[in-house]
């Protein structure tokens, strides 16, 4: 998967607008939206917010999580455990790169939020390094991780499933079978 | 023609074809590497080994030459696994740029299994730094229409 499609399927997460527009409900195949009444606010998926806010239709108020104390925390544990935190949002990555680069001005301390979100993001990616390490060292047939994010999985996903695909053949290699059929690669 | 006794050296797939463990036409020497003085060292450090000169093939043909009945078997199958496991860490440490240094001296010694690891190693930090920098959705000439530019006008002519 591309982190692009990843993203696409993160802006079907909902997030709250004001709009300043009005307009009655609307019917979408995925259900209804709206109705939309100037200074009240609204959820609707990421990916209308962001067309609004384009369009200057609405502004956006953060999620809940998007602030400065809370993601500190969040960061803070996540360095603390050696298990994966159990993150506020399974697109937590993607939400913050879409909402930072097109409503900033409605995020208070945006920049700063940017930094913990890295922050986190590269603490839990070394942290999935190490047990990556540790399965391969330890020859285990199956892992389970919690709490993992798709993009963080699809970042490391094609290089950690080659390698084990390799392991798993070198592995069989210690079994020879009786009629010395060869391995191929 | 040969002589029965005298030593060749052949292609893999030719000695493959050839070998047949009760007929016994030839037998194969064992190439250095997978030796027990080279086995050696791999279990000592196997990273510091330049696995592209030794190879560039050590896991693949490797895992080939189990086919010919060597005592040996066993232990260099294990060897080779092994090798594999301790390699992992650094490769998948550079691919993802955890220590964001040149990462040319260690592709230089890797075999082309592992370069190709890297490779995707790297793609998946690439495809995503590229996302996070807002590229992904960047319309960009297609690298087939890139070179048409270059094409002369004199080789239009009839």
């Amino acid at each position: 998967m591309e982190p692009a499609e990843a993203e696409f399927l993160a802006e079907k997460e909902l997030v709250t607008i004001v709009p300043n527009f009005s307009l009655d409900r609307i019917h979408l195949i995925g259900g209804d939206l709206g109705p939309f009444n100037p200074g009240l606010p609204v959820e609707v998926p990421v990916w209308l917010a962001i067309n609004l806010k384009q369009r200057q239709k609405c502004r956006l108020i953060p999620p809940e999580w998007m602030d400065v104390a809370k993601l500190e925390e969040i960061r803070d544990q996540e360095r603390k455990e050696d298990t994966f935190t159990p993150m506020p949002s399974p697109y937590y990555m993607e939400l913050t790169k879409l909402l930072l680069n097109y409503a900033s001005d409605n995020i208070p301390k945006a920049d700063e939020i940017r930094t913990l979100v890295k922050d986190t993001w590269d603490t839990r990616i070394a942290k999935l390094r190490l047990s990556a390490d540790s399965f391969v060292k330890q020859q285990e047939a199956h892992a389970k991780l919690d709490n993992l994010t798709l993009m963080e999985i699809n970042t490391i996903g094609t290089f950690l499933t080659q390698a084990l695909d390799h392991m798993y053949k070198l592995r069989s290699n210690l079994q020879p079978s009786e009629s010395a059929r060869s391995q191929d690669f | 023609s040969f002589l029965q006794g005298s030593k060749l050296e052949i292609p893999l797939w030719l000695a493959k074809g050839l070998h047949d463990s009760k007929r016994r036409i030839i037998s194969t020497e064992l190439p250095k590497i997978y030796r027990e003085a080279w086995r050696t060292v791999f279990s000592a450090d196997a990273n510091v080994v330049d696995l592209h000169k030794m190879g560039p093939y050590y896991y693949s043909f490797g895992s080939q030459l189990l086919n010919f009945d060597n005592p040996e078997n066993p232990e260099i199958a294990q060897t080779i696994l092994q090798t594999f496991i301790s390699r992992f860490r650094r490769i998948m440490d550079s691919s993802q740029n955890a220590y964001n240094e040149d990462t040319s001296a260690l592709v230089a010694r890797l075999d082309e299994l592992e370069r190709a690891l890297f490779r995707a190693g790297q793609k998946g930090l690439n495809d995503f730094q590229c996302w996070e920098k807002g590229q992904a959705s960047q319309i960009t000439a297609s690298s087939l229409v890139q070179n048409y530019g270059k094409r002369k006008f004199t080789d239009m002519d009839g």
